[in-house]
């Protein structure tokens, strides 16, 4: 889980979710302690200022937000370390051409405007006038096709390439204008500009992008630029005055490196970090638990774009039979495991896409909890109790598969338990085996060595989910590894991958859900709730909030001076 | 037996030991609630006539779950040493009586075991296996014989030396016969000492595997993951991380004491000390 709340709408790909808990085992016994030792010794003494934390304040400039991040980047440059920590100062840093704004719909960033060809073959972007890097150089269009030869650069190895090197031909025919030209239409297109960070070529040019220094001393053109970086503590990033989209209200930004949740909700209840990522537990326990606490916090509860599924092997027995995959679907009570396992903070879906937004197909409702029908329908498919043991057997072999999920992921492993209990109810036998998330995706993922897995899918805002569903996605590695074949889902995910028309590629991926819906290839479990905390001293965030998420216009952020920490200025 | 109910020590182990073994082989016939049963609507509730223990994060009973955790931990501990003396006893008794190469292969292979940490070595091998019961129990009695070896090889180097040993080799009895009615016997007060403490530490040894995921897996209930369950709400839900810890607690406190007091009794050296 990344953890930020600022431009946290940027460069969200489709990635198998691991959020793996607990980074070591030194760790979590240490932290173990440190909650026992704190419990006993830290009183919640009412905080005086509360009142003046409620009072509106108007928009002023200047101070210093400290917010928290679980890992140290390991370079600058996201596209090409590939990881969240650097994506996420990166997007501090670096602007694209395209943005979304907070309805999620694509806006122009260092594009002015572009223009999709008649043929749908061609992209014209149009750069704003007049803009420059925080060093004062003009950036041109020239920067923008260094970056795209950049990522697409065998050398390079960015993990996000594929997208990019679908352009057959890329223009910068004058400073403001680029033209990318591809072979066949590819709507995810528009989207894929905008999460590449443009990076300034004469800062680059002809350097290794692998030793650069610029990877640690970067120059952009965005909101923010890196003041300081102590690798493993934390990184200061102060405000660009020159910025192509007008300065950020707050004066510099601290994410300090806290790999473990517990110790940062330590720091933020000792007022040392105004913003972290909550788990369901602190969000609706331990928070409320504590009043001094709760009244210096504004709470944020917002749907993610993930959910949680339980995933069969369809190239095994009995999962190629769509009665059982329906049986197990109907046997499984959804709103138990949001209960039981999310405290409530999820809903049931009923497609792959997220609730309310335009991919999400209204017409679908999520399979009821229906016991009755699950054992009609494996009678159906020829499972009954005939020894009476308490579970289903066909032709004597019993129904009884292996579940999989990665160990440290608590929220998992338990609903992996209810699910277990649940699919007895209906004589179906399951065994849990946690694995290390590595050993899980190497050995038993990308082999194919699996029956069921619990696991979860991160989804990009463009609707195409190409590589998860596409008969042809299925190799080592790729992620199709359920074995999913539909000819009917395969035409529908080639239609929409070359429709540009919103409305109809809308109609697109409804049909595909319910495609997916009827053939059940796996349960949605619940789509998860991302949960946020951030200190009532910072003003200015948009409520309600907006579908773009609460980090969204996060410059327009601003620290009211009375409510400001007491620096002390080192010289 | 006598001098055994004399010592305080021991008595008050015995007691312990004796209350946590028979909580859990009652445990099906008190458990006041079925051990994996999933009540959502009765989540993380504080301890109450109802619910003694109160219930963990799944709604689950915690007394329930406690009691055949127990069965759990204390079932891993038994199996384990009883491995873990077998082997020790076996090479123990082939090294001090045969000596010689068969002496020095066998305390290198002591020497290589007990210099690498033991606990990693248990981590890296379940993590390669798959966690289950089983292997836990297994792997811990594996890699816990060494201190058996060297308690019987001590008495058997020194039993060897003696006229009643030296007596029956000059009568012609076998080895094996030498081995086992004559040396064993003789030497097994020390190994009852050893085996006492040993489950001790396996009880504790299958609580950390099973906290960190790596013993028995879920839904079924050990004193390690109900700790570990407990250990994310422990800000407020005292009770989950309580309780366990206090199981784990009694019954290796019960075993050691009642190990040093068997030694107290056995050992007249110890007296002195």
């Amino acid at each position: 889980m990344t953890n930020r709340c600022m431009t946290n709408r940027r460069l969200t790909r489709m990635h198998p979710i691991c959020t793996k808990q607990y980074a070591s085992i030194g760790q979590q016994l240490i932290i173990g302690m440190l909650c026992s030792a704190l419990l006993a010794c830290s009183a919640d003494s009412p905080d005086q200022n509360t009142a003046a934390l409620n009072q509106p304040y108007p928009a002023q400039t200047g101070g210093t937000l400290i917010s928290a991040m679980p890992s140290d980047p390991s370079g600058m440059i996201g596209m090409v370390a590939g990881e969240s920590a650097s994506l996420a100062i990166g997007a501090y840093l670096f602007n694209s051409l395209l943005t979304f704004n907070q309805d999620l719909d694509l806006a122009g960033e260092l594009a002015e405007s572009w223009q999709v060809a008649d043929d749908k073959n061609t992209i014209t972007f149009k750069l704003k006038p007049g803009l420059q890097w925080a060093d004062g150089k003009p950036l041109t269009s020239a920067d923008v096709l260094f970056t795209w030869q950049l990522i697409i650069d065998e050398k390079t190895h960015s993990p996000y390439a594929s997208d990019y090197q679908l352009v057959t031909k890329a223009e910068a025919p004058d400073a403001h204008t680029f033209i990318v030209h591809y072979a066949q239409p590819f709507a995810p297109a528009l989207e894929s500009w905008a999460h590449l960070q443009v990076l300034p070529k004469h800062k680059l040019a002809g350097q290794d992008i692998h030793t650069t220094s610029f990877a640690q001393k970067p120059l952009g053109s965005h909101y923010y630029q890196l003041k300081e970086w102590r690798h493993g503590e934390y990184l200061k990033l102060e405000r660009n005055p020159k910025s192509v989209l007008g300065p950020a209200n707050i004066d510099s930004v601290v994410e300090r490196i806290i790999p473990d949740p517990a110790a940062q909700f330590l720091e933020l209840m000792a007022d040392n970090i105004d913003s972290m990522t909550l788990d369901p537990i602190t969000y609706a326990r331990i928070i409320p638990s504590r009043p001094a606490l709760q009244a210096k916090l504004n709470q944020y509860k917002e749907l993610g774009n993930s959910y949680t599924y339980l995933g069969f092997n369809l190239k095994r027995k009995p999962f190629d039979d769509v009665r059982v995959r329906k049986a197990i679907n109907y046997a499984i009570d959804k709103q138990e495991i949001i209960d039981g396992v999310y405290l409530g903070l999820g809903i049931a879906i009923a497609s792959p896409y997220k609730p309310g937004t335009r991919w999400s197909n209204p017409d679908l409702t999520p399979y009821p909890f229906d016991p009755a029908k699950a054992k009609q329908l494996l009678a159906e498919a020829g499972y009954v109790d005939s020894n009476g043991d308490g579970i289903v057997e066909r032709d004597g072999k019993e129904l009884s598969f292996e579940v999989l999920t990665n160990l440290g992921n608590k929220q998992r492993e338990k609903t992996a338990v209810i699910i277990q209990r649940r699919l007895k109810e209906v004589g179906i036998e399951t065994r849990i085996r946690t694995l290390e998330w590595a050993s899980l995706l190497t050995n038993f993922i990308k082999p194919g060595d699996f029956d069921a897995v619990v696991m979860g899918w991160g989804l990009s805002l463009d609707p195409d989910q190409y590589s998860i569903w596409h008969s042809s996605q299925q190799g080592p590695g790729q992620f199709n590894f359920i074995g999913y074949n539909n000819p009917a889902v395969d035409k529908l995910l080639e239609q929409g991958r070359i429709e540009f028309d919103p409305e109809k590629r809308m109609q697109i991926y409804h049909d595909f859900a319910k495609v997916l819906y009827e053939d059940s290839p796996l349960v949605y479990l619940s789509a998860g709730y991302g949960l946020t905390a951030i200190h009532k001293r910072v003003q200015g965030i948009m409520n309600p909030v907006p579908p773009a998420g609460v980090g969204y216009d996060s410059h327009k952020w601003y620290l009211p001076e009375p409510l400001r920490r007491t620096q002390i200025q080192a010289e | 037996m006598q001098r055994i109910l004399q010592n305080p020590m021991a008595v008050t182990g015995l007691c312990l030991i004796g209350i946590i073994l028979l909580l859990a082989l009652l445990a099906p016939w008190i458990a006041p609630y079925d051990p994996d049963a999933v009540q959502v609507k009765q989540i993380l509730i504080a301890p109450s006539a109802e619910h003694w223990m109160g219930t963990d994060g799944l709604g689950r009973d915690v007394w329930s779950r406690m009691l055949f955790g127990g069965r759990v931990s204390l079932l891993v501990g038994l199996v384990a040493v009883g491995i873990s003396t077998v082997i020790g006893v076996i090479l123990g008794a082939l090294a001090g009586y045969y000596r010689g190469w068969v002496d020095t292969v066998i305390m290198r292979l002591v020497d290589i075991m007990l210099s690498i940490p033991s606990f990693f070595l248990i981590l890296a091998v379940i993590a390669f296996l798959s966690p289950s019961i089983t292997n836990v129990m297994i792997v811990i009695g594996l890699t816990s014989w060494m201190g058996v070896t060297r308690l019987v090889r001590a008495e058997f180097l020194s039993l060897t030396q003696r006229e009643f040993v030296a007596a029956s080799t000059a009568l012609g009895a076998q080895d094996w016969r030498v081995i086992f009615k004559h040396c064993l016997p003789n030497s097994l007060t020390p190994v009852l000492v050893s085996v006492v403490l040993g489950i001790a530490s396996a009880v504790l040894l299958e609580s950390g595997l099973s906290f960190l995921g790596l013993g028995v897996q879920p839904p079924q209930a050990s004193w390690g993951n109900i700790l570990t369950d407990g250990k994310e709400y422990i800000q407020f839900a005292w009770w989950l991380s309580l309780y366990p810890g206090l199981a784990i607690l009694i019954t290796v406190l019960g075993y050691n004491l009642l190990g040093e007091g068997l030694r107290d009794v056995f050992d007249p050296r110890s007296h002195t000390r």
